[in-house]
Order: C-alpha cells, then structure tokens, then sequence
C-alpha cells in the first residue's frame, strides 16, 4: 500500500458505536484518538491535530450546540484537520447545520465500513463527501429545477452541471459512476462537489434557512 | 388482615364534588363517595341537620366552598403517577340535567325583585333588613357560583373569564350594596358614602398588602401546570417507547438465532421510530413523499433489504401518481430480486415532472431478453407508465440496473381534463 496511513479521531458519544466504527475502518485508517462530548472532543482534537475528525451530529456537553459547536470552537485549527459528520438523524436543519460550520460532507451511519474509510481518505485529500441523502438536501434547498430565479449571487444557485451531478449522487451513484455517466474526469466530479459544498457554507440565500426552519420538528 | 393483592382503586376516594349527579354543589354525592354511602343517606343527614340550628346549612356552604370539584374516581387517578396512567381517559356519558343552581338563583332573584316592587308600591315586607340581606345573600351567590364554574372548567378557563369577572364583579358590587343599606339602614346619606370610601380604602390597602402573596402563589400554581404538562408528555413518550422499541426489542431477543427476521425487525423498527421522531405527521392524501414511503417499508418488510430513499419536492396525490408509485414498488422488487443490494431510490417532483429512479447494483436484466409473458417489467412498469402518458427506461450499466420512471405534469393534466 503506497498511501500513508490516514490518523482519525472519532467522536461520538455511543461507546458501542465508536467501537463498531474502529472495528470496521480498513487498515489506510488508523484511529488516534476518541472523545465523547463536545469538551473532550476540542480537546483532543487540539491536542492530537489529526487529519480527519469523524464527528457525530448531537453530542452531548458544551453548550449544548452538538458536532456544529465542535466546528465552530476548532475553527482555529481548521486549516488541518477536515470534519467528516456522521449521523443517525434525519433531521434537515441538523445536517445543513454542521455542513455550514464547515464539515467537509455528510454519511449516514448506516454505511459500510469499506465507503467509510474510502469517504475519510477522500476528505483527508480535500475533498468533499456528499451522500445521496445530502445531495437530495442540497437540492430541495437550492431548488431541484433548472429555471431558478437568475440574477441572484453566483453563491446562490447551483450551476446546470452541478444540478446534474447533485441529482446522479442523489440517484445512487459514487463518483466514479458519476464521471463515466458525465463523460468527465472524477476530478471534475470532485470538484463540482467541492464548490456545492461551499454553495452550501457560504450562500446567504434566504431560502436555505426558511427552508431548514420549515423542516424543524414539530 | 392484610390485603395483598394491589387494586386499581384505592381503597378510598379523596373529597370531590361530581358534576354528575349532583343536585345542588355536588356537596352530597362527593360525601357519600368519598365514605361509600348511599348519597340519599348523605342528603337525608345534611337535610336532618338544618334544624339544629341551620348545623346542615352552615356544613354544605362549607363544604361547598372547601372541596374541589372534580371527578373522584378520576382524581384517584392522577394521583398516581402518570407514567403508569392511561393515556386514554375513560369514556363518558354526557349527563343532561335541569341548571338546578341557575333556576334557584334565578327565582331567588325574581323574588328579590317583586320584594322590591312590593315595598315601592307601599307594603312594609318584613321590616327595613329584609330587603338588603335578601340582595345581600343574592350577591355572595352569584360571586360563588362564579367560584364554582371556574373550579368545574379549567380547561375552558379561557373562554369563560369575561363571564366570571362579570359574575365576580355584579355578586361583589351586590354584596356591597346589602352591607351597606344593613347597615346604615338609619344613618345619613354623606355619612353612608364616607364610611363607604373608608371602606374602599380599607380593602384597597389589604390589597396592595396581599398583592405579592397572591402573585406568588399564582406564579407557584403556573409552574405546577407546566410541570404536570412535562410529565404527562413523558408519560406520552414512554408509552410510545414501550409500545413499539420495547415490544421490538423483546421479539429481537426471542428470534436472536433468525438473522434475516432480526435484522427485518430492527429495521422496521427504525424506520417507524424515525418517522415518529424526525417527520411531521402529514394527512393521508396529501403527500406523494409519504405514499412513497410506505410503498418502500412494505418491500423493506417482505423482502428484507434496505433501499435507501432520497425524496426532493412533493406533490397532492392522483390517479397518475398512484399508478407511478405501483410502477415503482414493481421496479424495486425487480431491484431487490434480480439485483444486489444496495438499492437506491430517488423521487424528484419538479414543476414539469415527477421522476422516479431506481438503481441497483446488481447484473441487471436485459429488457429483449424477458419473455413477453413475463408481465413484471414489460406490462406492471412500462405499460402502466404509457397509458399514464409517461415513459418508462430500464438502462443496464456495468454497475447495475437503473430504472427510469418519468410522468409529465402536463400530460397528467390533459388526462385530467379528459
């Protein structure tokens, strides 16, 4: 294996959950350290400067503001280290909520211990991680058709190929099916994903809190 | 002795005054349930005693203003905690009765008026004190009664409060108005306003005196409301867990040796735990989205694996998308039969169209190659799609199989119309 060992650190506050994860990352992934509340998880997180943090959605402690608090407090170190959020909830407004404090994508934690680890290395490489799930986020949030208002800020739409990949992620496909079914590189599919990716932490569109609200429960 | 055995009821009603059943204020039969004695006996007594003195008089007055009113059975009840109470209250016959208290009150007041008549036309009726006692006795019954209603309806407190105030104010002002003419039935007129405004000072000072008190205690009474409100949601919460989680948990560890059956329960459980937690509840025959996923849940339950959902817009359900969503349940079973899991399912309702895809990662089949008597594909998923005026695609890729429903709202319209 020529790729260098990738240092993680897992937060979550299940014990159980931790230990599955561990168990399931291949051998390109080595687990450095392990923290369960929003606390431990800056600290270690400060103290160990891994590459890729696998962060859960609500943790408990801090303020009480989940994976999203952990962002915002590590912003300072944020130039190394990359978030991957992992989460249970399907909840909109949660997931749009660590995505914009500047998680590098989203999985659900139903995945595979196999597209876990390859999600990990593509976050570690800079890149963006978007599963079906949040592309279909991205999409009702940003309109799904192409005739959207125009006029509005460049960082308010998604562009027609964008759209198009956003709707193959959505539909199933990995990057790799993405390229062949575009006849594109995947590092173009990369790199569409990526400038969805800051579409999704920097756009003011008004519409993308209006409609996070309108999913809150209850 | 020692009863061992733990009863639902206790073994006696706390102090209550029924709405059912009751005559007058409910005194009588919250009595007799709270010693379990016939209520005839409790009233026979209470009316035995009015002799003695008005004894039986003072006694109901006074137990009519100390005793709560409420059901005693249910206020049993909720003494109990209310995790381990039903959720559902206990069914109840409305009870329809003469308005006893409101007629007496209403006679009381016709007499009071035609003895006010009688002494304007120039009859002496009783001497001076009658008539303000009568007003008087007239005044605390209204304010009273007001008491009463707010105790019988808390939940529609609401509502009733400009009636009540009314109540409140009019038996007050009442009451007032029979002290003073009891009174000062021989003082001057500037006399009776000075001691009238002393008194008005009076009761003002007591107020403002009592005013912290009172605030306190309504702000005490809130917070017991909000609390009850908690735990009663908990108690909501907890029935729901040990109805579906717990239930699901113990038929996991009674089957562990069944691995497809555990791992059809845990996801059956999930998804209708997730529903409950993370989705607004919507009306049946409002949202395609919802439609879609029992559609999905009903092929997770039978055939045992999980297809991932991915649902952009919504729209009403119709005819055509009735007959897309049976397309689609016909399109995932060929998914989950001929491919290989994962299964993702995308459903995107646009302003032109409704798309569904369903992909699979399986060899996939070949559409020439099936049979024409082979009705799954060719007659449940293209020939439904058709006559709904969409298309159906079925695409094979060295990834898997995808297929491609798509209805245009257009043509959905047209048919509409037709």
């Amino acid at each position: 294996m020529s790729e260098s060992v990738i240092d993680t650190v897992l937060v979550d506050d299940h014990r159980m959950f931790r230990a599955g994860v561990k168990a399931s990352l291949d051998a390109g992934v080595r687990v450095v350290g392990e923290a369960d509340d929003v606390d431990s998880a800056v600290a270690v997180v400060h103290e160990l400067r891994p590459t890729v943090v696998l962060l859960d959605v609500h943790l408990p402690g801090g303020d009480g503001g989940g994976g999203a608090e952990v962002l915002r407090r590590c912003a300072d170190v944020a130039a190394d280290v990359r978030f991957l959020a992992l989460s249970v909830s399907d909840a909109a407004e949660d997931v749009v909520a660590v995505i914009r404090a500047g998680a590098r994508g989203y999985v659900t934690k139903a995945i595979s211990g196999e597209d876990l680890s390859n999600a990990v290395r593509r976050v570690a490489s800079g890149d963006a991680v978007f599963s079906p799930r949040l592309a279909g986020f991205v999409l009702d949030a940003f309109g799904a058709s192409a005739d959207v208002a125009t006029g509005d800020d460049e960082l308010d739409r998604l562009s027609a190929r964008e759209r198009e990949v956003m709707r193959l992620i959505a539909r199933g496909y990995s990057y790799r099916e993405v390229a062949g079914e575009l006849f594109i590189s995947i590092k173009t599919v990369e790199t569409h994903v990526s400038a969805v990716l800051r579409k999704l932490q920097l756009s003011s569109r008004h519409e993308l809190t209006r409609w996070a609200a309108a999913r809150r429960l209850l | 002795m020692v009863a061992v055995e733990t009863t639902e009821r206790p073994v006696r009603l706390p102090l209550r005054r029924p709405r059912r059943g009751r005559v007058l204020g409910g005194v009588a039969a919250g009595l007799a349930a709270h010693l379990g004695l016939p209520v005839v006996a409790v009233r026979l007594v209470l009316v035995l005693l009015v002799p003695l003195g008005g004894a039986g008089f003072f006694l109901y007055v006074f137990w009519w203003v100390t005793i709560p009113a409420g059901d005693p059975v249910e206020a049993a009840a909720s003494t109990r905690p209310a995790a381990s109470a039903r959720l559902a209250r206990r069914l109840q016959v409305p009870e329809r009765s003469l308005p006893w208290p409101e007629i007496a009150g209403g006679i009381l007041l016709l007499g009071a008026a035609a003895v006010l008549l009688a002494s304007r036309r120039g009859f002496d009726v009783g001497g001076t004190w009658l008539l303000p006692v009568l007003i008087l006795l007239g005044g605390t019954a209204l304010a009273w009664s007001q008491l009463d209603a707010v105790q019988r309806e808390p939940r529609a407190g609401r509502s009733r409060v400009p009636v009540s105030v009314l109540r409140l104010l009019g038996g007050t002002a009442l009451a007032g108005v029979g002290v003073f003419l009891l009174v000062g039935r021989d003082v001057p007129v500037e006399d009776l306003v000075n001691s009238a405004l002393a008194a008005l000072a009076v009761l003002v000072g007591a107020a403002l005196v009592l005013a912290p008190w009172w605030l306190r205690l309504v702000r005490a009474l809130s917070d017991e409301r909000l609390a009850r409100a908690r735990e009663s949601e908990r108690a909501d919460i907890a029935a729901h867990l040990h109805d579906s989680v717990l239930q699901t948990l113990a038929l996991i560890r009674s089957r562990s040796g069944d691995a497809d059956e555990v791992a059809r329960l845990a996801r059956a459980q999930e998804r209708e735990l997730r529903s409950w937690l993370y989705d607004d509840r919507v009306d049946p025959g409002t949202s395609v989205a919802a439609e879609l996923r029992e559609v999905v849940a009903e092929v997770e339950d039978n055939l045992g694996v999980p297809v991932e959902v991915v649902v952009v817009g919504d729209r009403v359900p119709d005819e055509a998308t009735a007959a897309l969503l049976r397309a689609t349940r016909e399109a995932l079973v060929n998914a989950v039969r001929h491919g290989r899991p994962p299964v993702s399912l995308y459903l995107e309702a646009g302003p032109t169209a409704i798309e569904v895809f369903v992909k699979d990662r399986g060899e996939g089949f070949d559409l020439d190659a099936v049979p024409e008597d082979r009705f799954g594909v060719r007659e449940s998923i293209i020939g439904r799609m058709r006559r709904q005026g969409g298309t159906a695609t079925v695409r094979r890729r060295a990834g898997g199989t995808e297929v491609e429903l798509r209805l245009p709202v257009a043509a959905q319209a047209e048919e509409r119309e037709a």
